[in-house]
């Protein structure tokens, strides 16, 4: 019942995108199934899926969209030192990377992203292909401490379907209803302070909420991979979860998540509440305003600073002067084809970029509205956040968070002022 | 004498314990420091970089050519290398100073070469020189824009590349790929020989909205 208002958001988005079929279909209503007093419904039945993924295939996707730039236990070699996001900025934070003490520095104030990345090493045991599956068409913030999420992909559902097959080892849906105590569940959770890692919206919140106030030390690994409880009915079986909390290390070597010393029944008891308490609608983060051109003047060297350094470079810059990388927005990378776009200067932000068909483009190209693309991304980006996806166009930063409105603003104020230098 | 022995005895040891420390050279008062080359090649081209953007053409012209006075007959071998960085800057501002560059106090006789642009044919290799190093960046980077813009300038400087710079700049314009206000001054410039004052005026506005200095929207003013 809980599912409902969520699954009706994601078939209107899939109507408003386009989608010939939609991702998740309403489930029946169903009445409490499982012993507790607790509000509880059924797990969400499988997404239905006619694609059958196909695993082979889903290897080669893999390496095509270098899902082992970030994550581990892909089954691929580990992309190199220069294209490995995670391993360099946590080079980075441990003063590994060769670079001068005050660049080091610098850097520490703002790399506070792919700092970790979850593995899929037995992901098998630990993940439903229907929900990789899902994820990778749409996806969505699951790890509310951490500052990145998983990037939008140029995939098609059929592709996402193989990468989850491969990823899954080809392992079918879990269909097992919960049979533990969801009431003693909630007091499991509550007792084993889950909390202290974990956010569970949707639910009367957990004791003891965690919070990344401080900077990035190894220390804070578990709390950042650490994701919402709310996704658990996604992502996992009865069975699955039900061992994963007995013995977390045994199902998948070398997790964060600690042994929390449960018996059995505590763990089918816990996993019974995560999967089928009722759920509040998620709390939807509102898309900023659209602020209005400024009267002042704005310069390139104002919107160089403000944003397109802070946020876009990375990804967009010039090869030559970045270990020969320009980023995936420029060279190509994680299954993007080069477009060449390249922010390192005023002249080559004018360059433009090149289009699906390899022609140059403007970035400041109208899109269908008027807006000019380079707004429309970073539009775009604000709105993937509150859960609407832009079929024309991706939000950027990929995976990151969305900027201000006042960054929009001063960036749409450049380009009407003609883009003074 | 037994105490003259003695003292050579003791200086010799002295020398002999002086020597045998010597060979671990952090005790002879520190480590020993190979010599250090700075590149500041580098450094000097982004300066370079920034003087050209500021608008000041002849003093970027005149740190690369002090920087490497054999600039002119260096192979870049690929983009974004300081050879073809220096190039570029050095391209440009023969280009916008219509092959003559005013660095006669910047730098020494001897490596002024034909850059002062004292004659016609001076100031025409200059040019022809600007042209063919732009046009080697162009070929190794053949679908940038900017590049693109940059070589039109130049063209445009020579009265048999004008047709093909123009042609050059009219494709950019109409996909707002023109990259620089200079290179919209040159648009506005070869609009007007071409009769097309509307276009020049377009031209212009856009340099005008681009640039931080209306001068530099004075091309051949």
């Amino acid at each position: 019942m809980a599912r409902l208002p969520v699954l009706s958001l994601a078939l209107l988005l899939a109507g408003f995108v386009g989608c010939k079929k939609p991702e998740q279909k309403p489930s029946p209503e169903s009445s409490p199934s499982v012993s507790g007093s607790l509000a509880v419904v059924d797990p969400p039945p499988p997404t239905p899926s006619n694609l059958v993924g196909d695993a082979e295939r889903g290897r080669s996707l893999v390496e095509k969209f270098e899902c082992s730039r970030c994550h581990e236990g892909t089954g691929v070699p580990a992309a190199t030192f220069e294209k490995h996001c995670v391993t360099c900025h946590q080079d980075i934070w441990n003063d590994k990377f060769k670079a001068a003490p005050d660049k080091i520095a610098k850097w520490k104030k703002t790399v506070v992203h792919y700092l970790n990345a979850p593995s899929f090493e037995s992901a098998n045991q630990t993940l439903d292909p229907a929900f990789i599956q899902s994820f990778l068409m749409k996806p969505r913030k699951l790890r509310p401490n951490m500052v990145s999420s998983m990037p939008r992909l140029r995939i098609t559902e059929q592709e996402a379907a193989d990468v989850a097959a491969y990823l899954t080892k080809g392992r079918k849906p879990a269909t097992e209803r919960p049979t533990g105590d969801a009431t003693r569940g909630r007091a499991v959770l509550e007792n084993k302070a889950c909390g202290t890692c974990h956010v569970f919206t949707g639910v009367p919140e957990l004791p003891v909420k965690p919070t990344l106030a401080t900077a990035w030390v190894p220390a804070n690994d578990p709390i950042e991979l650490a994701p919402d409880l709310r996704f658990a009915r996604e992502r996992i079986g009865f069975s699955e979860l039900t061992r994963w909390l007995l013995d977390p290390a045994q199902v998948k070597p070398g997790t964060k998540m600690p042994k929390m010393g449960l018996t059995e029944q505590e763990a089918k008891d816990a996993a019974t509440y995560l999967l089928s308490v009722k759920l509040e609608p998620p709390v939807k983060k509102p898309v900023p305003p659209r602020l209005p051109v400024l009267d002042r003047k704005v310069t390139f060297d104002e919107v160089d600073t403000q944003v397109l350094r802070k946020t876009c470079r990375h990804c967009h810059t010039n090869p030559d002067i970045a270990r020969g990388d320009g980023g995936p927005g420029m060279t190509g990378g994680f299954g993007f084809a080069p477009r060449k776009l390249d922010f390192s200067t005023y002249e080559s932000t004018n360059g433009g970029l090149l289009d699906l068909k390899g022609e140059r483009m403007s970035v400041f190209s109208k899109t269908k509205d008027g807006t000019p693309l380079l707004v429309a991304g970073l539009i775009a980006r604000q709105r993937e956040e509150a859960g609407e996806i832009d079929p024309d166009v991706r939000g950027m930063p990929l995976g990151l968070p969305a900027v201000s409105a006042e960054d929009v603003q001063l960036v749409e104020t450049w380009i009407a002022q003609g883009r003074p230098q | 004498m037994k105490k003259l022995g003695a003292m050579v005895m003791v200086a010799v040891s002295a020398f002999s314990v002086v020597g045998a420390v010597a060979n671990d050279a952090k005790a002879c008062g520190g480590e020993w420091v190979p010599a250090v080359e700075i590149d500041h090649r580098p450094e000097g081209i982004a300066r370079a970089e920034k003087a050209l953007k500021k608008g000041d053409h002849a003093q970027a012209a005149a740190m690369i050519v002090r920087m490497m006075p054999h600039v002119k007959d260096l192979k870049a071998k690929k983009d974004g290398t300081l050879v073809a960085r220096a190039q570029r800057i050095l391209a440009l501002a023969v280009a916008r100073n219509n092959g003559a560059l005013p660095i006669k106090k910047e730098l020494p006789d001897y490596v002024q070469g034909t850059w002062l642009g004292k004659t016609a044919k001076d100031r025409s290799a200059n040019l022809e020189w600007s042209v063919a190093a732009l046009r080697k960046l162009h070929s190794m980077k053949s679908d940038d824009a900017a590049v693109q813009s940059d070589l039109a300038e130049a063209l445009a400087k020579v009265e048999k590349y004008r047709g093909e710079a123009k042609e050059i700049l009219e494709k950019l314009a109409e996909k707002d790929l023109v990259s620089s206000p200079e290179a919209y001054a040159t648009l506005a410039d070869l609009r007007s020989a071409a009769g097309d004052a509307e276009g020049q005026k377009v031209a212009l506005k856009r340099c005008e909205s681009m640039a931080k200095s209306a001068s530099v929207c004075r091309v051949n003013a």
